[in-house]
C-alpha cells in the first residue's frame, strides 16, 4: 500500500510552537487527539453538532472534527488543556464555575462546554439568558439538562465581570 | 424543602472528579492509548435480515498492516452473550438479524487500515424480507427469527384480577385509546470503546465501559473459555450510559482482537455505529381501556401492551415485566386484565434505558387519568386523588411493598405548588398573538427501585483502613456520571465525621472490588448506604479498640474525626473540607481512586507532601486539644488484614412470590407549563416542578443533577427523540437528525422539591433518584398541551401537525378571499 503523503504542518497549540509531519486531510481533532495526545478535547458525532470537540481557533470556537489540518495551518489553537487560571495548574473561572455549580456529571461534553463558554464570554461578558443560548446550543450535553451549566456560566460571568471592573479600577 | 444550592448550605458537595473533568485532564477509557497498540473494527451486517451464504476473508488479511481478521470460527468459547438470556451473537454465524449484527472483525495498525480491512471482506447473503414491526413479527406464517418460538415472541405478561369484563359492562363512562412511544437513543456523549491489553501473566485486562464490571467479566470468560479470574475488568470513568452500556457491546471484540493478537487493541466506535450497534428504548404500543362509576371510581383496567425488542432479548423480558407492573400506575383498580407481550423484529436492538419501561407505561396511564377527569369535568388532580391507593394496600401486583406516605405527600406538595395552582386559571397573556396558546399540566408516578422479586440482586461492600492509613470503601457501582464518587463520600464523612482526605473510594475494578451487584435500576446509592450501615459498627468499634490500646483512653471515650481519632466532646467544629474546597485550585483536590492508576493526573507528590503536612499539623494539633492518633499510624497496628470488614446481603425484595414484583417504590409529581404555537405545531415548555420522595438527600448537587438531567431527557422524549427505522434501518443516523434537546429547547424554569421523609426506623436509607426525574415529565407535557390547544396525544414524539391549527383570523377589509 503507499504511504499516504505526508506533508509539514506547523500551529501555535497551547502557546506552544507544534511541527508535525501528517497527511493535510488530517482532521484537527485527530492532530490533537492522536498525535498530539491532547485527549481533553472528545469526539463524539464527528458531523460538527455535537461540540465536544471545540477548540478555540485564532480565538473563535471551531469543531475540530470539521477543521483539516490544513485549513488550520499556522494557526493559533487553544485546546481545553491551554485554559487556566492567572497561573498554570489551578482552574480557569470558567472551570471553577464548573465545578461549583455542578456544571457536569460524566463531564464528557465538559472540556467543549468549557471552551464555548470561554468564547462566549470574551464576547459578551455578561451574557443575557439568550446569549448563552445562542452561544452554547452547538454543545450537546445528555447528562445534566443544562441547569448546571447555565449556572456555571451566569456566575463565571460575574466573576469575568468583577475582575474586569476592578483592573479597570486599579487602572485609573 | 425546595432543592437548590442555597437551601444546601453546607452539603453542597464539590465532586472529587470536578477539576479532572472541567481540565480535560480526565483519562476516559476511550482515551487511553499504549505505545504498541492496534486498532480494532467490527464488520456490521449489510442488510437487517439476511442468510450469509459466505464469508471470504482472505483478501483482508493479505493486507499489509493488518493482524487478524476473526469470524465465528474464532471463537473459542460461547458466541453467545446477552445480561439475561444469551442469544446475541458475538459473530453471526448463518443468519444476520439486525443492521448491528457482528459479521467479523479486524484489527490493523492504524484504524484507516483497520478501514480498508473491512472493505475487503467479502460477504455473500441471501437478502430477506425484515419483520419491520410488530405486526409483521406476529403475523401467522413470519418466519421466525429465533429457534425457541413459538412464533416471535419472547415474553408475555399478564395481571388478572376482579373480572374485568363484568366491570366494564357496569361503567358509566369507558376511554379507549391506544399510545404510542419512540426509539428513544440513550445518545452517551462518550460512544463505546476502550483498551484491550493482554498481559506477560496471560491475563486479560478490559478497559471498556459497563454498568457492571463483574458481569462483563463473566461473559467475557464465557466467550473467550477461560477462567474468570484471568480477566480484568476496569470500567470507570464512564462518559454516560442511562442504561446504554450495560450489555456488551465493543468488549467481545477487543478481547478476542487482543488475545489473538497479544498485543493492546483499541476500540473506540464512531457515532454512527453506536447509532446502529447500540441499545435503544423499546418503542411500545400500549392500548387501554379504563372504566368508572358514575362516581368517578376507576372500576375496570383492560391493558395490551406490545413492545417491540428487535433482534436479540436483552433485557426485553424484565423491561415488559417493569412496564406490565407500572401500567396501573399508583391507583386502586378492582378489576385489572392486563397482558403484555414483547417480540422479536429486525428493527435494532431494544434494551435497557432510564426508567426501563415505566416512562412508556407512566405516559399512558396518566393520558388516561387526565381523560378520565375530563369526562367527570373534575380537576383532574383531585380525579387522581380519589382513586388513589391506600397508603397500606398492596402494590400493584398485589405483592407487599414498603408502607410510606411517599404518595399523598408528592400529591400534596404538587397541588400547593404555584405552578399548579396556574391549571385552574389557564395562563392567557394578551400581548400574545392568538396562535400562541398555553397550559398546564401534571402526572404521578410510583417507580420501583431495583431488580424485582425472583431476579438475583445481590450487594454488599468493604470497608477497610488501608495502609496508607485511609478509610477505603470498594464496591463494584460505577461512575458513568451520576456523582456516585461525591455521594460516597459525603456518606462516609458523615459517618466517621472525616474529611474526604481520609478516604480512598474504589470503584470500577474488578481487580479491586468485591462483587456488590451493578449500577442499574436506582440502586446504587441505597445498597453503598445500607452497607456502611452495616459495617460501619464492626469497623468503629475495631478502630476504638486499637486506639484505645494505644493511648490508654477507654475505647468509649473516643471517637472517628478528621485525620484520625479523638476525645469525645473535643472534635474540631469544622470538620468538613467541603467549603475548603471551593477555593480548589486543583491543588487540594483529592485523588479519587478510579481503579486506573494514573487516570487522574493530579499530582501525586503534591498530594502525598500535603497528607503529611496535614497529619503533623493533626498531631501538633493534637497536643493542645485532643487529637489521640490518626489513621496512618493505627494502620500500622496489627495485621492488615484485620483492617478489612465485609458484607453480603441482597437487594430488599418483596416476601410475595410475585416475579419482578418491587418492594421499594419511589414517588413523582410534575407539574409543566407549555406554550404551543398552532401555526408550527411547535411546543415549548416553559417550566416545570418536580416533587420527589425518596428519603433523604445525600448529594444535593447530585440530586438536583439528576432530576434536571432525566427531566431534560423525558423532554426530549416526548417532543422530539425518535430514531426513526425505515425497513429496519435507521434513518437517523447522528446527532444531527436524532434531536436531543439542546440549551435552547429546555425549561429554564426548573424546580426541585424533594420530600425527604421515611418511615420510623426505615431500614434501607435514601433511595436512588437516578430515573425517578425522567419517568412522569411526558404526561404531564401532554396534558399541558391538551389544555393550550384541546388535542389529546397519543403519540409521542408529540407530531407536530396535530397541534397546527388553521389561523381563524377575519380578513382585512378590501381584501377579497377569491
Ligand atoms: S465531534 Fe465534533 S462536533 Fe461532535
Ligand atoms: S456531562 Fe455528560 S454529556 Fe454533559
Amino acid at each position: 500500500m503507499n504511504k499516504p503523503l505526508k506533508n509539514h504542518w506547523t500551529a501555535i497549540v497551547n502557546g506552544e510552537h507544534k511541527h508535525l509531519e501528517i497527511a493535510q486531510t488530517t482532521r484537527l481533532v485527530d492532530v490533537l487527539r492522536t498525535h498530539l495526545q491532547l485527549t481533553g478535547t472528545k469526539v463524539s458525532c464527528e458531523v460538527g453538532r455535537c461540540g465536544s470537540c471545540m477548540v478555540l481557533m485564532d480565538g473563535e470556537p471551531v469543531n475540530s472534527c470539521l477543521v483539516m489540518a490544513y485549513q488550520c495551518e499556522g494557526s493559533d489553537i487553544v485546546t481545553i488543556e491551554g485554559l487556566h487560571g492567572e497561573e498554570k495548574g489551578t482552574l480557569h473561572p470558567i472551570q471553577q464555575a464548573f465545578v461549583e455549580e455542578g456544571g457536569f456529571q460524566c463531564g464528557y461534553c465538559t472540556p467543549g462546554m468549557v471552551i464555548s463558554t470561554k468564547a462566549l464570554l470574551d464576547a459578551h461578558p455578561e451574557p443575557s439568558q439568550e446569549q448563552i443560548e445562542s452561544g452554547l446550543c452547538g454543545n450537546l450535553c445528555r447528562c445534566t439538562g443544562y441547569g448546571g451549566i447555565i449556572r456555571a456560566v451566569r456566575k463565571a460571568g460575574e466573576r469575568c465581570a468583577i475582575k474586569e471592573t476592578s483592573a479597570e479600577e486599579t487602572v485609573s | 424543602m425546595l432543592l437548590n444550592r442555597k437551601q444546601s448550605g453546607k452539603r453542597w458537595h464539590l465532586r472529587p472528579d470536578g477539576a479532572p473533568k472541567v481540565t480535560g485532564q480526565l483519562q476516559y477509557l476511550t482515551d487511553m492509548t499504549l505505545p504498541d497498540m492496534i486498532h480494532g473494527r467490527v464488520l456490521r451486517s449489510e442488510y437487517p435480515y439476511a442468510r450469509i451464504l459466505s464469508i471470504d476473508t482472505s483478501e483482508a488479511e493479505a493486507l499489509e498492516g493488518v493482524y487478524a481478521v476473526l469470524t465465528s470460527k474464532d471463537v473459542p468459547g460461547l458466541n453467545r452473550f446477552g445480561i439475561a438470556t444469551p442469544d446475541q451473537p458475538v459473530f453471526c454465524e448463518d443468519i444476520v438479524r439486525y443492521v448491528g449484527d457482528a459479521i467479523a472483525a479486524v484489527a490493523a495498525d492504524s484504524p484507516e487500515r483497520a478501514a480498508l480491512a473491512l472493505d475487503a471482506i467479502r460477504v455473500e447473503y441471501e437478502e430477506l424480507t425484515p419483520l419491520n414491526s410488530t405486526d409483521a413479527a406476529l403475523a401467522p406464517g413470519a418466519p421466525e427469527l429465533h429457534e425457541h418460538g413459538p412464533g416471535n415472541v419472547l415474553h408475555r405478561t399478564e395481571i388478572k384480577r376482579g373480572d374485568a369484563k363484568q366491570a366494564f359492562a357496569t361503567c358509566d363512562h369507558i376511554v379507549t385509546e391506544t399510545y404510542y412511544t419512540p426509539r428513544q437513543m440513550h445518545a452517551y456523549m462518550e460512544t463505546e470503546g476502550g483498551l484491550f491489553v493482554p498481559d506477560e501473566e496471560g491475563r486479560l485486562n478490559v478497559y471498556a465501559a459497563t454498568q457492571h464490571g463483574y458481569k462483563d467479566r463473566m461473559q467475557l470468560a464465557r466467550i473467550i473459555g477461560c477462567p474468570e479470574e484471568d480477566i480484568r475488568v476496569v470500567s470507570s470513568p464512564i462518559g454516560g450510559s442511562f442504561g446504554g452500556k450495560d450489555e456488551l457491546n465493543v468488549q467481545p471484540y477487543g478481547a478476542l482482537l487482543a488475545l489473538r493478537c497479544g498485543c493492546p487493541v483499541k476500540m473506540h466506535n464512531s457515532r454512527k455505529e453506536s447509532v446502529r450497534a447500540g441499545l435503544k428504548r423499546h418503542p411500545m404500543k400500549i392500548e387501554m381501556q379504563t372504566g368508572m362509576s358514575r362516581e368517578g371510581i376507576i372500576q375496570a383496567h383492560r391493558v395490551r401492551i406490545t413492545a417491540d425488542t428487535g433482534a436479540y432479548a436483552t433485557l426485553g423480558a424484565p423491561v415488559l415485566n417493569f412496564c406490565t407492573e407500572h401500567c396501573l400506575g399508583p391507583y386502586a383498580i378492582p378489576n385489572v386484565d392486563v397482558e403484555g407481550v414483547s417480540v422479536y423484529t429486525n428493527n435494532g436492538l431494544s434494551g435497557e434505558f432510564r426508567g426501563f419501561g415505566g416512562n412508556q407505561a407512566i405516559f399512558a396511564m396518566e393520558g388516561q387519568m387526565d381523560r378520565l377527569a375530563e369526562i367527570m369535568n373534575m380537576d383532574p388532580w383531585e380525579f387522581r386523588r380519589r382513586n388513589m391507593r391506600e397508603k397500606n394496600d398492596p402494590g400493584p401486583l398485589n405483592q407487599r411493598i414498603l408502607v410510606t406516605d411517599g404518595l399523598s405527600q408528592v400529591w400534596e406538595a404538587l397541588d400547593r405548588s404555584e405552578l399548579w395552582q396556574k391549571h385552574q386559571h389557564p395562563p392567557t397573556d394578551p400581548t400574545l398573538p392568538p396562535w400562541i396558546k398555553r397550559g398546564v399540566g401534571a402526572a404521578i408516578a410510583m417507580h420501583g427501585a431495583g431488580l424485582g422479586y425472583g431476579i438475583p440482586d445481590p450487594a454488599g461492600g468493604r470497608l477497610s483502613l488501608n495502609n496508607e492509613g485511609k478509610i477505603e470503601v470498594a464496591f463494584s457501582y460505577e461512575e458513568f456520571g451520576q456523582g456516585l464518587v461525591a455521594t460516597l463520600e459525603i456518606m462516609l464523612c458523615d459517618l466517621f465525621q472525616c474529611n474526604t482526605s481520609d478516604l480512598s473510594i474504589i470503584i470500577g475494578d474488578t481487580d479491586r472490588v468485591p462483587h456488590s451487584g451493578s449500577s442499574t435500576a436506582s440502586r446504587s446509592t441505597t445498597m453503598a448506604w445500607m452497607a456502611l450501615q452495616r459495617l460501619q459498627s464492626p469497623f468503629r468499634s475495631h478502630v476504638l479498640a486499637v486506639a484505645s490500646e494505644a493511648s490508654g483512653i477507654p475505647a468509649d471515650e473516643l471517637v472517628t474525626g478528621p485525620g484520625g481519632i479523638w476525645r469525645k466532646g473535643q472534635l474540631p467544629a469544622e470538620s468538613s473540607e467541603v467549603e475548603t474546597d471551593v477555593q480548589g485550585t486543583g491543588k487540594s483536590e483529592k485523588k479519587v481512586a478510579l481503579a486506573l492508576e494514573g487516570i487522574i493526573q493530579t499530582s501525586e507528590e503534591a498530594e502525598k507532601l500535603e497528607k503529611a503536612e496535614r497529619i503533623e499539623a493533626k498531631a501538633k494539633e493534637g497536643e493542645r486539644s485532643d487529637f489521640v492518633i490518626s489513621y496512618a499510624e493505627l494502620a500500622t497496628q496489627g495485621e492488615a488484614d484485620e483492617w478489612i470488614f465485609d458484607t453480603k446481603f441482597d437487594y430488599p425484595t418483596t416476601p410475595d412470590n410475585v416475579v419482578g414484583g418491587h418492594y421499594l417504590y419511589t414517588y413523582a409529581a410534575v407539574a409543566a407549563e407549555v406554550e404551543v404555537n398552532t401555526l408550527t405545531g411547535e411546543t415549548k415548555l416553559l417550566d416545570t416542578r418536580h416533587v420527589v420522595a425518596a428519603g433523604p438527600v445525600i448529594n444535593p448537587m447530585g440530586y438536583i443533577g439528576q432530576i434536571e438531567g432525566g427531566s431534560v431527557m423525558a423532554l426530549g422524549f416526548t417532543l422530539t427523540e425518535d430514531a426513526v427505522m425505515q425497513d429496519s434501518r435507521y434513518v437517523t443516523t447522528n446527532l444531527d437528525t436524532y434531536m436531543i434537546p439542546t440549551i435552547q429547547d429546555i425549561h429554564t424554569q426548573l424546580e426541585v422539591e424533594a420530600i425527604e421523609d421515611l418511615p420510623e426506623g426505615d431500614a434501607f436509607g435514601p433511595r436512588g433518584i437516578g430515573e425517578i426525574g425522567s419517568v412522569a415529565l411526558a404526561p404531564a407535557i401532554t396534558a399541558a398541551i391538551h389544555q393550550a390547544t384541546g388535542v389529546w396525544v397519543n403519540r409521542l414524539p408529540v407530531p407536530r401537525e396535530q397541534l397546527v391549527r388553521p389561523l381563524n383570523v377575519p380578513l382585512q377589509e378590501g381584501v377579497s378571499p377569491s
